[in-house]
């Protein structure tokens, strides 16, 4: 793994911003170090690791990927990013029912049931009752979904 | 020969053992949850572990990383570790990840582990289930185990789960096949691991020795090359509501040193794989 930058305060508290921001709610990233690998993925690591042994090591990964950082002040959470935030979040949240919950996890795009503060061509956190099942983009008819192929299930 | 070994073999491949991941939702609701899709049957040994008999790897909450697949013998050297918010713990031989995050899990996120495997293919599986459950407390490392101690890290706790021929698995595989050279060549390399493993751990620090193999010669014999050899004592182990036996004393004209306190599951006992057990404490 090849660590770009190890984000200061002001920097997390960018992110934080930023999630501010799209999803309406305020998380404490501060709790972790943060860092940036290559195409702007951020991650999160107990503040406890000590980085500068690391650099000495032959490490594979480190921490939980949180997201990516995209274009127009955006950021495309992963899994574990929406299930952290997904519970707080109060906008860019799209509600999905059952049927749609199971083609969303089979990797198909989906049709919302309701849509909170959602915005076009951004980053929405699907909710099916209280579960957060990832995130997908609000076209303008549907939702694209971002489940990654490995987290896929076909039932 | 195992009395009724049909049986056993139809009864322990039809019941999968999973373990809830307390870090994305908690042990009764998730019971709840499942009992309403599944049969559920709860481990009598670990709270956090559940027999269920279907398709487990088709579900809502396998899909949400709510438990992770893992074979109940496999829940135990953890639970024997205890492993604590403060530690530093390395796992020396850690891929696809089941100990390590039912660790970190344990830890509650906290504390540091040094997950480790020498397979970079394996590291893969090990990401993966780690991103699943979660996990932010692992440090996952690429290095020769053998070679660990060289490169500076120090442990509170060590688990070596040790590559092993993997024979406590026959009860969920007829198929295997056993050969004694493969024994030997395991048991040097597990003795080389443990030798690493004990340049990695403080004094007076934990490690929990484990194999799914049957063999002394991977186990009993390994406990005792590091007290003979590592300045290490062994501990007594407590485990409640599964039947294990003691380690192997003698075998063949083999004397083994610290086997009375090492413990072994025997896949008859509880319908698990083949586990042994041994912690062992530097001085
Ligand atoms: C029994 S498996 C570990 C299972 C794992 N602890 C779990 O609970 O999911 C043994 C592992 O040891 C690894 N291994 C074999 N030789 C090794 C070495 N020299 N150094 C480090 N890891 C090694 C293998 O790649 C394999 O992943």
């Amino acid at each position: 793994m090849q660590i770009k930058k190890i984000l200061n305060e002001k920097e997390i508290r960018d992110i934080e911003k930023l999630i501010e921001k799209n999803y309406g709610c305020k998380i404490n990233l501060g709790k972790y170090k943060v860092f940036k690998t290559g195409e702007e993925k951020i991650w999160i690591v107990e503040k406890g690791v000590d980085m500068e042994l690391c650099k000495k090591l032959r490490c594979y990964a480190m921490g939980m990927y949180f997201g990516k950082l995209k274009r127009n002040n955006k950021i495309k959470l992963s899994m574990e990013g929406a299930m952290m935030i997904g519970k707080i979040a109060k906008k860019n949240v799209a509600v999905i029912d059952e049927g749609e919950g199971m083609k969303f996890i089979e990797g198909e795009n989906v049709i919302a049931s309701k849509l909170i503060g959602c915005e076009q061509n951004n980053f929405v956190i699907i909710k099916m009752n209280e579960d957060i099942l990832g995130v997908g983009i609000l076209r303008e008819n549907f939702i694209e979904n971002l489940v990654p192929k490995a987290r896929r299930i076909n039932f | 020969m195992i009395p009724d070994a049909e049986k056993l073999f139809s009864a322990s491949t039809e019941w999968k053992s999973i373990r809830v991941n307390t870090l994305k939702i908690g042990r009764d609701e998730l019971l709840e949850r499942l009992s309403e899709k599944f049969e559920v049957r709860e481990m009598p040994w670990y709270e956090n572990g559940f027999f269920i008999k279907g398709d487990i790897t088709k579900s809502l909450e396998y899909y949400l990383g709510y438990y992770h697949v893992q074979e109940a013998g496999s829940m135990l050297p953890p639970l024997v570790m205890l492993p604590d918010k403060n530690d530093c713990i390395i796992d020396i031989c850690a891929a696809p990840g089941s100990k390590t995050t039912q660790m970190a899990m344990m830890m509650e996120n906290e504390g540091i582990i040094f997950a480790n495997d020498v397979n970079s293919k394996r590291l893969r599986a090990l990401a993966h289930n780690i991103q699943k459950c979660g996990v932010v407390n692992c440090i996952i490392l690429n290095h020769d185990g053998r070679f660990l101690w060289k490169k500076g890290i120090k442990g509170d706790k060590i688990l070596l789960d040790a590559p092993c021929t993997a024979s406590g698995k026959i009860i969920k595989n007829k198929n295997m096949t056993w050969s004694y050279g493969r024994v030997i060549r395991m048991s040097k390399l597990q003795k080389r691991l443990i030798e690493s493993a004990s340049k990695c751990l403080i004094d007076g620090g934990t490690l929990v020795y484990s194999t799914c193999s049957l063999e002394p010669e991977e186990n009993e014999e390994v406990i005792d090359y590091a007290i003979k050899n590592l300045n290490m004592e062994v501990e007594k182990i407590e485990l409640v509501g599964i039947k294990t036996r003691r380690g192997i004393k003698r075998w063949g004209d083999k004397e083994y040193e610290g086997a009375e306190k090492a413990i072994r599951i025997w896949p008859q006992d509880n319908l698990t794989e083949g586990f042994f057990i041994c912690k062992l404490r530097k001085y």
